[in-house]
């Protein structure tokens, strides 16, 4: 037998999306519903605005990412909106309804989820070990903060570039355009791109900072020397990371930089010939200089990165901060 | 760990304590970083002339991060200048294996001082190399 809190639950559920949808129903005479009743169909949507029909060749591009398509955020907002109301009101009805019928109260529902996690993953004493960890006093201060911060710009690296590489085509003919059209044509383009190239210059700063802060203090005297060189080719890969970055949007500075770049390397005696050829995929920067750079930019460097980044994390919680003289 | 009450004056527990000042520098910098989003909005970080490799511009630069290095590989052999850097990298990566003496106040200071002149040069090879 379900209990009445699970039926309130059904039932308010089926409720608020019957009336959800109910809102958005196509209005079948628009004309004759001026606006008045108690469900009328579209009734956020501003009859001054007209919805152009879209366009053959890119419909959705064009209603959706374009932004003529005004009338989508109002159903979206209210939808937010009396949803959010609507499963409020849902919970409080099931849980009065499930006190009542149990003449118990309910556990906070933190302690609720966190328990039905443990019961499944048995993660308590586990995390317990890891939360419970002492951090010294003199370890709370802003420059113990350089290297987490990296790590955080590191975050918002991969979610913006990801968010870029939905619309960055890696071609010479139309990588110049699609960042064009990001920073023109997509909604937030601009911003997200702003974000990824500052982020990307606060992260070689915050890193060298780091380094700084760790040299100066001397935590990678042992036993942490394992730390400072993961630390170092965490930081090289930073680099190479901005290397490969550079040449993506394809204008003359990244052309001629990536030119110049592998030029330096390709000085380097013996390998060095092999070493330009790798970067380049041949003897000129093409086409194919643009996929390696991307596929590095995008796959090898990005998980490189968080596994060295693992390693260093690991040994810094292992080891402990190094207290200073 | 062992002494827990021992350490009570001396430490402050990962959870919640020192998880919550890391929340907030955390907040803090996604604020920072949303701000930088919403400035690139009105002044996006832009494009230059597509690319073109026939067309050789005068002044080739790298990004600002390689502008100190290029500029001192414009005093050195090419050879050299190649090498210059991977002997950087090798010397940064072995560094903790190469100074094994054990530390001092003595030592922190020399530190200090060699960062702070290491700094300087970068910075002035920087500007320098941004302005040729």
């Amino acid at each position: 037998m379900i209990n009445i809190a699970k039926k309130v639950v059904l039932i308010g559920c089926l409720l608020l999306a019957c009336v959800g949808l109910g809102f958005d129903l196509p209005d079948p005479n628009p004309a004759e519903n001026g606006g008045v009743g108690v469900l009328q169909p579209n009734a956020g949507r501003n009859p001054a605005i007209e919805v152009p029909p879209p366009p053959a060749q890119d419909p959705c591009l064009h209603c959706h990412i374009g932004g003529s398509y005004q009338g989508l955020w109002t159903p979206a907002g209210r939808w937010a909106l009396f949803g959010f109301a609507g499963f409020v009101f849902i919970f409080g009805a099931a849980r009065s309804a499930s006190v009542l019928q149990r003449r118990k109260p309910w556990l906070p529902l933190s302690t609720q989820i966190g328990s039905w996690i443990d019961a499944r993953y048995q993660v308590q004493s586990a995390l317990a070990k890891f939360l419970d960890k002492p951090v010294p006093v003199w370890a709370v201060r802003w420059w113990y903060c350089l290297g987490g911060m990296t790590a955080f710009l590191f975050v918002v690296q991969g979610v913006t570039g990801i968010m870029l590489a939905f619309y960055y085509q890696p071609t010479p003919e139309n990588a110049y355009a699609s960042i064009q059209y990001i920073e023109n044509e997509v909604r937030f383009g601009a911003g997200v791109r702003a974000i990824h190239h500052w982020a990307a210059n606060g992260m070689i700063i915050l890193c060298f900072a780091h380094m700084m802060r760790v040299f100066i203090m001397g935590a990678f005297k042992a036993p942490r020397e394992l730390n400072w060189t993961s630390g170092a080719v965490l930081i090289i890969l930073v680099l190479a990371f901005g290397f490969t970055g550079y040449l993506l949007p394809w204008d003359q500075r990244a052309y001629w930089a990536t030119t110049v770049g592998s030029e330096i390397a390709g000085g380097i005696p013996d390998v060095g010939t092999l070493i330009l050829i790798f970067l380049r995929g041949g003897w000129d920067i093409t086409a194919v200089t643009l996929s390696r750079f991307y596929g590095l930019h995008i796959l090898a460097l990005p998980i490189t990165l968080v596994l060295v980044m693992a390693i260093h994390f690991l040994m810094v919680r292992r080891l402990g901060i190094k207290e200073p003289l | 760990m062992e002494t827990k009450s021992e350490d009570t004056k001396t430490t402050i527990p990962f959870y919640p304590d020192h998880l919550r000042t890391e929340v907030r520098v955390m907040l803090w910098m996604a604020a920072v970083v949303l701000l930088i989003g919403a400035h690139g909005l009105t002044n996006p970080v832009g494009l230059g002339n597509p690319a073109d490799p026939l067309d050789t511009p005068e002044h080739i630069k790298p990004e600002w991060y390689f502008l100190g290095v290029y500029q001192l590989l414009k005093f050195i052999p090419k050879t050299a200048g190649a090498l210059l850097p991977v002997a950087a990298v090798a010397l940064l990566v072995l560094w903790p294996f190469l100074d094994r003496t054990k530390d001092s106040k003595r030592q922190v200071m020399i530190r200090t001082i060699f960062s702070i002149l290491f700094c300087l040069i970068l910075i002035i090879l920087t500007i320098w190399g941004g302005a040729s």
